[in-house]
This record gives C-alpha cells, structure tokens and sequence, in this order.
C-alpha cells in the first residue's frame, strides 16, 4: 500500500514526510540512530501498513533516513479524534500533527504513548495469537522500546530495521530449538521483508537482576565487618550471612548448559593455532545485569546485545556471527562481579574503603571459586573447555585482562 | 471419656496449634516433671493466648531413651503425667473452652521394652515372633538409609537372646513393627479407636513414611503405606468424624502431598522444607530461599492443610535443604559443634535469632500470613532460650518458665528433683523471661503474639486463601497476596534486611484499591497504575487489607 492510500494528512507522503522530521527530532533514538539530527537528511516514508483502520487508527511505517545505504527506521503512527486523543495521550512530545480522515479532524501521534494502541499492536505482531487486556510502556531505549502486557509478554519493539535477522531473535530462537530453558522462551516475531519490527516474548515480573543480589549480598559483608580491625579477611567475617556461593554455583550450572545449548543449536568450531580450544557462539555480553534470579532459578537475558555484533562494531563483522571461546563469557561475569564489589566498596564511609576493598576481594575470589565449581559440574562441559580446573582458572585469568585491556 | 468439642468441619484448616510436651509444661504434682493435670492448670492462659488446639508430646509408658517416642504401652498413661482419667478431666475442660487437644502416635516402632518385643524376641516361634522385622543377617533392605547418623552404625541390631538381627529405622532401642503382618495392623487400628473413642481429637502420626518396608527399595513412601493410611482414614470418618490426622513427612513437598492422597489420606501434613528457609532468607537477607519452596509446593486437595512452624521439638531440621545450604546453616546457626545434631541444629527459637525481636515479629508475620495451619512451640510466645548443654534434644526442652519464682514456677519440687534444670542464664533465664512479667507487660513478645493470632482470626483468608507471589523489585523483600472467593484480599509485604529497604510491588489488577494496615487500621495511598511504592523499616513487615474501588 502506499502512503497516499491511507494517509489522513492533508498532502498525503509529503504531508507526512514534513511532519515526521520535527517529530523524530524531538526523539532521542533518533538522532542517536542517524547520528545526526533527523530534519536534516531525507525522510521518506517507503512502507506502510495499516494494522487498524478508522478511529483510533494504528499504521506501522517504514521509514527512510539519508542515503548510501539509508537507515530504515521504524515508526509506528496512531490517530484519534483531536479531543479524545488528548485524554488517550500518555506521554507529551508523541504527537506529530493534525489531518483528516475523510470525516473530520484526526490527530496523528506516536502510537507507543496510546495503551490501547499498544494492545492492537501485540495482536498485529503476533499474527493474532496472543491477547492481551493491558499494555504498560516500560521503557523506551535508542535500540528499542519495550512493552510489558499483563505482566506476562513482553514485547521488543526496535528502532532500525536491520537488513538480516537479528542475533537476539535467532539466538533465543535457536537456544528454544535444542530446549534450553533457562530463557524468556520467545513467544512470536514480527517481521517485514526480511526485516525484525519487534520480539514477544515471555515476561516473568519476579525477576532480580543478578547485580541487585550481588549487591544485597556485599552489603551485607561489608556491615558486618567491625570497624578498627583492618586486618579482618573475608574468611573471617564468614562466607555466611548474605552468602552468594550457592547462587553462583547454580548460575555456574545455567551458564554451562547455556553454553553447551549453544553449541548444539549453532555448531562448534576447532581452534586454530591463535585461539586454541573449541569456539561456539557465545553469549558475548555476560554479566550480571544479564542474569535474572526468577523464583525457578537463574535466567539469562541480553543475548545479541554483543557490542562487537551489529551495527555498532563495524564492517568486520558484519554478516557472520562471531564465534568465541565459551570461557570469555566467564571471564566477562567475573569483572562484572569485580566491578560490582568496586561499586560497593565506593559507598563506604571515608576511611574504610580500603579495608572494604580488602573483604570485597574475598568476596569477589569466593563468587568466582563457587561459579567454576558449578560450571564444572555439568556432564559434558568438558567437550567445551579444559578439564582441569587450575587451567580453567588461568585462563580464564587471562581472558579477564585481556578484556580489561581491550576496555582500556 | 469425654464429650467432644462442638463440632466444626474442618477446624484444623484455621487452627492456630500449640506444641508441648507435657512433661516440660507444668508440675501440678510437685514431683519436678509435668503432667496432664498441669496443662489443664493453664489452660486458661492458652486460651487468653489465643490458641486452638494442643499438641502433647508422647504421653504413654516409656523408658524415655527418645523422648517418649519410644513407647512401651499404648494403651494408657505414663503415671508421671497422671491417670486416663486426667486425661479425659484435661480434655472436657479444653473442649469446653472451645480448645482441642491431638496428640503423638508412634505407629512405626515400639521401645525395646514393650512387652510386644519381649516376647517376640524370646524366641522365634511364639506368638509375636513376627509383629517385628527378624533376619539372620544384618544385610537386609541395603536401601534404607540410617536417620540418626551420629548414633547407630546400621539399622539392624544383633538380638542375643533370639540370635538374628531385627530392624530399626531410628536407634537400635526402637525395634520398628512388621506391618506385612495383619495382626499388627488390627492391634494399632484398635489402639487408634481406644484414644479416640476418649475423646481425642486427632493425631500427629510419627514417622509414618516407614510403616512398610519392601526389599530393593528406601522403604519410604510405599503404596502399602498409603493403602494402609487410607484405610486408617476410613476408620477414622467412619465412627469419628471432626478429627485430625496430621502427617509426619519430612520430605520435599511433591512428596509429601501423597500423603493428602485424593482428600482420602491424612487431613494435614507438615511443611518441613520451609522452615529453614524461613531462616536463611532472613540471614541472606533475599527472598528466594522462601519464594522457591513455595512454587514448588504443589496445589493440596480440598478439605487438607498445610502444618507450618518456625520451630519444633526437635532440632531444626536440614535433611530437606541441600548440602551446601546445610553447611551455610551450621556455619550461620551453630557456630559451637554443640548446637548440631544428626542433620540439625539443636536451638530454640530466640536463640536462632539471636534474641532480636524485630526478626522474632518478621518470622512470626510470616508463619502467620504464609499458607498453612501454624504450629506454635511452647515458650517461644515468650521468647525461651536453650541449654545446648543438655544431651538429646533435651536442649529445648526445658521446664516452661511462667514465673520469676522458685524453678520458673514450673514446679514445687526441690531444684535438684526436676527433670531437667531451667534456663537460669541472665539473658533467657526464668528471672528475666516469664509469663507473669511478660503478661503485665503491654509492649512483651507475648502481647505481641495474642494480638497477631487475634488479628489473623479475623481473616480466615490466612488460613484457606490462596497464595500469590508479588513482583517486588527489591530482592530483599518478600510480598504475596492471599485472596479467596467472597472473603476479602490480604496483601503482606516483608522486609528480610536488617536495613531500611524500599520497594515497589506490582499490585496489578487492584489499581484503585486502598490497603488498610490491619493491625492499626491505616488507610494507605490508594494502589495506582504504577507499582505500589512502600518504604519498610528494617525486618519490617505490614498487612494490609486490600479494599477494592467501588465500581
């Protein structure tokens, strides 16, 4: 369908086109998407669909930014009589302008800030499948904005439409394939041409990301700990209390068998002379944001959020996912856990810091010894890394200033 | 016998219960041990206090090698507590306050000393020579394994007199019953009838996973076990309808509900697994120890109850919590090696936390709102320390201390007749932790508790409400809704930190509802669209009664 056809805006695309460069401006995904402020390249609506006709209306438009090669952005309009479309509005900033519908005056606004739009949507995006009584917008990012509907789905919807499918979408598809279930087990994906518009998939509201346990459990170290007693080691306050070993073993299982699934779904490759040691297709941005304690146990999230995938990491690796040694996901938990305890110990008061950066460091050589042992004792780890735990450990030793190095 | 208390279908699924044994409650005699004639002395207290239903601890003729749970006639009264007539004196008296009374029944084993072993033993063709597990070797049933790790080597011991092995589960001293033979079937369903038929109303089946045992398995759980307990129901309904069989099963929860069956087993069932997690989501300060056992507790059929308790009579159980968790719980629970025993740790209640009364009242409000029939042990509504030093579990089982007064006002007798010496440290002792003082104290622990077990009365909702879990975004704070069909919704929220925590819990689908706090009846800010924002102080908890908008 072309724009024309549907347009309630006086002056069809190009009436749209006008609109759209101060509205985009006004949004911050935007002008990080372009790089650049969106009134000043060319916007031209290429593809429209109309997922709900009359009033509220809902379309999803494709739009493109500046040339060689354009960015596709992805926009998705609604538009209500003026006077009820103020009350539906959620957000300021959403609207871009009038036009009419053939039978009076419409508003046309983002249709993410419209709750009853946003219901439409899931529909749309999931071929009808799925149902849901409310929408609640939860967080609106420069890659995505995510929608939560009745506590139970969540919905990606994201910005730019890539040329290729997505690694998150084909990850968590391929991670569902071989049954791997420490996941948010996608649900349904709404595709255009070849190009991901949005993900659904499980939502589960209990969720802790694993950073606000690690940090429940170093609060409690560092509270125990008894002023004046620099020399007080972590042993000896005691791995009890807020005691996070035990977790992070099961967290060490999780990532184990999230590695092994790994392989399965995406294939294993031999090392070569430079990097020995089997490659799968890791995670690549394991940390402990990443992680979910849920009431079951221990989810992993984020995955495709590689920085060294997509967009943002440059030609070289474009086109082919990069395959990687499943130990470099450990070692990138390990300064997660390093960075957490640093956050930690800043809060101290004046002249403790030290002395908490002592116990943090226990803390910190605890977490790592408990995540190996878990992580070893999955049957069939062993196909994946060293057997020994000592050369685990100095690898991984040494991954961790590699990646420190790299990080600058 | 006694008449029974008015009847009340299923009572025991609001029941708040009272453990105690009756040994350590209260000397009516002065001959330093307690007896039925002193629980009937206090009942008034109890029913002050609030309580339901009591649980004795065994009662009947024993050595006392295990705490009275090795039985040596089940058919009457130890004389140290007093005559059956005193019993049926006690029971009138609490039924006519409204107070019902259920008590142990050990039905998987007997003592050495009971004249059903004497003669079985005496030689292998008499009469009862097969009311018990007989073998010429000890390599029989290889996969049970053995409870009291730190006491028996295997479960057979050598007979000198007999010259084979008999079977015990438990110590060598508690031969275990051969339930293959029907006449040991018939004899306990007679011994059932007996304290029923005086107006008992329930009991609490020790042990009853081992009843039957079958070679090449753990002898745990059998189907025959079941078919018997279905059996015993019958029984039960039959003839004596409005009582309770509660069942003794630590096990995971997915094992335990067998023992439910279809409605048509045992009423009630312990929560083992919970408890220690109680206390481990308080020391690790984060919910999931609690929130995971209970999404893993499956649905139980109408009509049953869960028993849930922070503490019992024996030590605090970890056979149903991991080893690592086990190790965490020694290092946080029983740093001394005296405070162990077998896979527990031997310590009351306020001794566990630490005498902290602000953890006492978060656990409490918990055992209270959480689903389940809760289970009170005697002394801890005052906050009763231990004597680790005392051998078995006689560690928390020390004389009920109700006075400042000569032996806690637990008995007349000389000091040195007692059973077992009070608490007598300057912290817990019977000087400083008692009744009396704590009765003419407004603010005490024990006001505290009458006040709760009041405020839970008027929300049966506690009792036989279902649970939802809450999505809080604080891992500290634990929040759940309990909500049944006509009745109103209640909403808990718990802070397990020893820090001031703030929270946002999802409330979804109850936008527009006021929560009124329960016990001081606070309207709150009405619940927006928004997670609900509350600010806890520290092992802080609130209950709120969720008021829908009018629509």
């Amino acid at each position: 369908m072309t724009p024309d056809a549907w347009l309630p805006l006086a002056g069809g695309a190009d009436g749209l086109s006008g609109l759209l460069g101060p509205f985009l401006d006004r949004q911050a995904w935007a002008r990080s998407s372009l790089g650049t402020s969106p009134s000043r390249v060319a916007l031209r609506p290429v593809d429209v669909a109309v997922l709900r006709q009359g009033r509220p209306g809902l379309a999803s438009v494709v739009v493109e930014a500046g040339e060689d090669p354009p960015t596709r952005l992805h926009v998705l309009l609604g538009w209500r009589e003026t006077p009820q479309a103020t009350a539906a509005l959620a957000r300021p900033g959403a609207v871009l302008g009038t036009g009419s519908d053939g039978s009076g005056e419409v508003l046309v606004y983002d249709a993410l800030a419209d709750p009853e739009l946003c219901l439409e949507l899931l529909e749309a995006a999931s071929g009808g499948a799925e149902h849901a009584e409310r929408a609640r917008l939860v967080e609106s990012l420069v890659s995505h904005a995510s929608l939560v509907y009745d506590e139970r789905l969540f919905m990606k919807c994201y910005r730019v439409i890539e040329p290729r499918p997505r690694p998150e979408i084909e990850m968590l598809a391929g991670l569902d394939r071989v049954g791997f279930n420490h996941i948010l087990a996608p649900v349904a994906r709404w595709s255009r041409d070849g190009g991901d518009l949005a993900l659904v998939r499980e939502f589960v509201p209990s969720a802790v990301e694993g950073r606000a346990l690690a940090l429940t459990s170093l609060r409690d170290l560092l509270a125990r700990a008894t002023p004046g007693q620099p020399t007080t080691s972590f042993e000896e306050v005691g791995r009890a209390g807020g005691d996070l070993g035990d977790e992070m073993r099961r967290l060490g299982h999780a990532t184990a068998e999230l590695h092994l699934a790994l392989a399965d779904a995406f294939g294993v490759r031999e090392g070569g002379a430079r990097v020995p040691g089997p490659r799968i297709r890791t995670h690549g941005d394991y940390h402990l944001r990443r992680v979910m304690r849920v009431d079951a146990g221990w989810l992993v999230a984020g995955f495709g959020d590689d920085p060294l995938i997509g967009a943002q990491a440059g030609a070289a690796s474009q086109g082919e996912p990069r395959m990687g040694v499943p130990l470099e996901d450990v070692a990138d938990l390990f300064i997660s856990l390093e960075q957490v305890a640093d956050e930690a110990a800043l809060v101290q008061p004046p002249g403790t810091m030290a002395h908490a950066r002592v116990l943090a460091d226990g803390w910190v050589r605890h977490n790592r010894r408990s995540f190996l042992r878990g992580y070893l004792e999955i049957p069939g780890i062993g196909r994946l890394v060293p057997a020994g735990r000592e050369e685990v450990d100095s690898i991984v030793a040494s991954k961790v200033l590699d990646r420190r190095a790299a990080a600058g | 016998m006694s008449a029974p208390a008015a009847p009340q279908p299923r009572w025991y699924q609001r029941a708040v219960f009272y453990e105690l044994p009756p040994r350590s409650f209260f000397d009516s005699s002065g001959d330093g041990i307690g007896d039925l004639e002193g629980i009937r002395a206090k009942l008034d207290y109890l029913e002050w206090l609030g309580v339901d239903c009591l649980w004795l601890l065994p009662y009947y003729p024993s050595p006392l090698r295990d705490g009275g749970y090795d039985v040596s006639d089940f058919l009457t009264v130890a004389p140290e507590y007093g005559r059956l007539d005193d019993l049926v004196t006690l029971l009138d008296d609490a039924h006519h306050r409204g107070i019902r009374i259920m008590s142990d029944l050990v039905m998987n084993h007997t003592s050495e000393e009971h004249p059903w072993f004497v003669e079985s033993r005496s030689s292998r063709d008499n009469p009862k020579a097969d009311w018990y597990l007989w073998a010429e070797d000890d390599q029989g049933l290889p996969d049970v394994r053995v409870v009291f790790v730190d006491a028996e080597p295997s479960n057979w011991t050598f007979d000198p007199a007999r010259k084979q092995y008999y079977f015990h589960r438990f110590f060598h001293h508690q031969p275990d019953l051969n339930y293959a033979n029907p006449a040991v079937v018939e004899t306990m369903l007679e011994v059932v009838r007996f304290w029923l038929d005086l107006g008992l109303d329930g009991f609490r089946l020790d042990a009853v996973a081992y009843l039957y045992k079958r070679q090449g398995t753990s002898s745990e759980n059998l189907p025959e076990t079941h078919a018997f307990l279905r059996r015993l129901r019958q029984e039960v309904d039959k003839s004596y309808p409005d009582r309770v069989l509660l069942a003794e099963v630590n096990q995971w929860p997915m094992d335990v509900v067998d023992y439910f069956g279809d409605g048509d087993e045992c009423h009630m069932a312990f929560h083992f697994p919970l408890m220690p997690r109680m206390f481990m989501a308080v020391r690790r300060e984060q919910r999931f120890p609690v929130t995971e056992i209970l999404t893993q507790t499956p649905p139980i059929p109408e009509g049953c109850q869960w028993g849930i308790f922070l503490r019992n009579h024996d030590e605090l159980t970890l056979e149903m919590v991991t080893e690592d968790e086990r190790d965490y719980m020694y290092a946080e629970y029983a740093k001394d090696p005296q405070m162990r025993r077998n896979l527990g740790i031997r310590r009351r209640f306020a001794t566990l936390v630490d005498n902290d009364r602000r953890v006492a009242e978060l656990l409490h409000s918990m055992l209270l709102s959480l689903p389940g029939a809760p289970i009170l042990y005697y002394g801890d509504e005052i906050l009763m320390g231990d004597n680790v030093y005392l051998g078995d579990r006689d560690a928390v089982r020390t004389p009920m201390q109700w006075t400042p007064d000569r032996n806690g006002g637990f008995s007349t007798a000389d000091f040195a007749r007692l059973f077992l010496p009070p608490i007598m440290d300057p912290v817990h002792g019977f000087q400083a932790v008692n009744v009396e003082a704590q009765e003419r104290d407004a603010s005490s622990f024990l006001h505290w508790v009458r006040k709760m077990l009041h405020t839970r009365r008027q929300y049966p909702v506690f009792a036989t409400g279902a649970i939802e879990m809450l999505p809080a975004d604080n891992p500290s704070v634990v929040a759940y809704l309990r909500s049944e069909d006509g009745g109103p919704t209640v909403f808990c929220v718990n802070n397990l930190s020893r820090f001031a925590q703030p929270v946002r819990v999802s409330l979804l689908g109850h936008e527009g509802a006021r929560p009124i706090e329960l016990l001081g009846r606070i309207p709150f800010p009405d619940v927006g669209a928004d997670p609900y924002p509350i600010s806890l102080q520290p092992y802080g908890f609130y209950w709120f009664e969720l008021r829908e908008a009018e629509s």
